[in-house]
């Protein structure tokens, strides 16, 4: 078994033990979407004539997937560092390439599985999301847009010492950052500054380029677009992620 | 140094013409002001059983993670294995084994998956794990969960952890602090057989007595600086010849003890009567004539006196009434 196997599968195992986590990662937006999507049933937004799941689909699984990426790794790297496992790692000859790309994969197999449950409830007839014939093209945006957000984690998780930090600084992050990105509201129906203040926060780009893809709303440029951005904020995050990585809380 | 190729954790240790296990040459480190290791310069021998003792704060960790990469040396020059730790060298480190402390352990595994992950970190098959296990007792607890384990398995498990990958010179902070009797008996035996294997041992301790028995040579470290580093038995001896008889009080008199030949200092200590000499066998005689031998003990220094009096406990350990 390679290191990278061994630390992939220490982590899947870690994690489907975890029912706290396993809850906050699938259950706790899917219950966003279940009540948003029962409460706005059949409704359209009145800006855009759009229907309401068409918003708020998207929406809960760009969020969703975005939140487990930083959460997830967040809370890994600050306790590994805490309990001395990257010490226990640093002294092996696997490298840090190694350890991050482990944590990548799972990152991905995680959004997949979010990605899979959360359409397939918004397809349910008491839903009804119609998919566009290019939703295959939220892949590419998943993958991207997972890249950055675990930079994002990896960062957080760097610097958090505690658990209440990581939460803390994860929220204020991801959770006016999904009012803003319209996750939960639609941006069509949000004032004019909110809707520019949105074009800085990955998230965003997030939203509309799998809200693109599942729904067939916007062009392929815009899609296009969407990556584009969010590789670009993968890059940025990655480089400082990267920067930012210790061993060790100890100098 | 003739060769500083990395070899494979499974081969024998290197003859005594690859020169010593550890070489520290006027080795500093500061954290602000405080001089944690000020000028420590010693050498492990390969095959050697090393202890390093100390009161806490002295810098016994902070050298150890000097030697064993974690840290940097502000200055002096530090050779592991022939290597030099620092920075991070992946061709050295599957030679070491490391013993982190006992919470060190991949969340929500088992004590076998756990295991098995750390040998895949160094690129060691599943057996190595079993194997790693078996060596300090915990095959049946293979399948518990390592938060489940007692504090004692957990102990054992981060040493199996360092010897999963069958180092040649392992590392041990405080390996028995926290085990029962049994267990800690049972390690000797595990750490013994790791010295009869050629392997090469690096161990901090407050167990004294487990100093004395296990070490070949032990170094007493105060305020950063290495006090004194010799064998056990040769520290004990520089420390004084003199012997201690205790003698049940009722049996003789101070008078009678002070009138014997050889006798240097008598003393009363809970109902004993304490006879320092410098002549043990003569007085032994003596009082044998006077009181019997029954009841009669002899004490010797212990690894223990040393320590205290060199680390300045000693001067609080003033005779009792």
């Amino acid at each position: 078994m390679s290191a990278y196997t061994a630390l992939s599968q220490a982590g899947y195992r870690a994690y489907t033990r975890d029912r706290t986590t396993l809850f906050f990662t699938f259950a706790f937006p899917l219950i966003f979407l279940v009540v948003f999507g029962l409460i706005f049933h059949g409704q359209t937004v009145e800006e855009s004539g759009k229907p309401y799941i068409n918003y708020i689909a998207p929406g809960v699984l760009s969020w969703g997937v975005g939140n487990a990426a930083v959460f997830g790794v967040g809370f890994v790297l600050m306790q590994w560092r805490r309990d001395d496992i990257l010490r226990l790692i640093r002294m092996t000859p696997t490298p840090v390439s190694t350890v991050l790309a482990s944590r990548y994969v799972l990152a991905l197999g995680i959004g997949a599985v979010q990605a899979v449950l959360f359409v397939a409830v918004a397809l349910l007839p008491s839903f009804g999301l119609q998919l566009d014939g290019r939703w295959p093209l939220a892949l590419p945006v998943l993958v991207l847009g997972i890249t950055a957000f675990l930079a994002l984690g990896v960062i957080v998780g760097s610097y958090a010492k505690t658990p209440e930090a990581v939460a803390a600084v994860a929220n204020c992050l991801m959770i006016p950052m999904a009012f803003l990105s319209g996750s939960f509201f639609p941006l069509d129906a949000m004032p004019g500054w909110m809707q520019n203040l949105s074009r800085v926060l990955p998230l965003r780009y997030l939203n509309d380029g799998i809200s693109g893809a599942l729904t067939g709303d916007g062009s392929l440029t815009d899609i296009g677009v969407a990556c584009a951005v969010l590789a670009g904020f993968a890059l940025i995050l990655g480089a400082v992620a990267l920067k930012t990585f210790r061993w060790s809380d100890k100098s | 140094m003739t060769s500083t190729a990395p070899r494979t954790p499974h081969d024998p240790p290197a003859g005594p013409s690859a020169g010593p296990a550890v070489a520290l040459s006027d080795v500093h480190k500061a954290y602000g002001a405080t001089r944690a290791v000020d000028g420590v310069s010693l050498t492990v021998e390969r095959g050697e059983f090393f202890g390093l003792l100390g009161p806490n704060g002295a810098g016994k960790t902070t050298l150890v993670e000097i030697m064993e990469g974690q840290r940097r040396a502000d200055s002096g020059t530090v050779a592991v294995l022939g290597e030099s730790p620092w920075p991070r060298n992946t061709a050295l480190l599957p030679r070491l084994g490391v013993q982190t402390q006992a919470s060190s352990f991949f969340v929500r595994l088992t004590a076998r998956e756990h295991l098995a992950t750390m040998a895949a970190l160094y690129r060691c098959d599943s057996a190595a794990a079993e194997r790693a296990l078996a060596s300090v007792g915990l095959t049946e607890q293979g399948g518990t969960r390592v938060d489940d384990l007692s504090g004692g398995q957990r102990q054992r498990l981060a040493i199996a952890s360092a010897l999963v990958h069958d180092p040649e010179l392992i590392f041990l902070d405080e390996p028995t602090a926290s085990l029962d009797p049994q267990a800690r008996r049972s390690l000797w035996q595990v750490l013994r057989d790791l010295k009869g294997r050629g392997r090469t041992i690096v161990y901090t301790t407050h167990h004294l007595d487990e100093a004395e028995a296990l070490c070949d040579r032990v170094a007493i470290m105060v305020a950063g600086r290495v006090a004194a580093l010799d064998s056990p038995g040769r520290l004990i001896a520089a420390a004084g010849p003199t012997t201690r008889l205790l003698v049940p009080a009722d049996r003789l008199t101070p008078e009678q003890a002070r009138a014997m030949e050889g006798v240097d200092r008598v003393t009363e200590e809970g109902g004993s009567l304490v006879l320092e000499t410098l002549a043990a066998g003569r007085v032994l005689a003596a009082v044998d004539a006077i009181a019997g031998l029954q009841g009669v003990q002899t004490r010797t220094a212990s690894l223990e006196d040393v320590y205290l009096d060199l680390t300045g406990a000693g001067a609080a350990d003033a005779p009792r009434p």
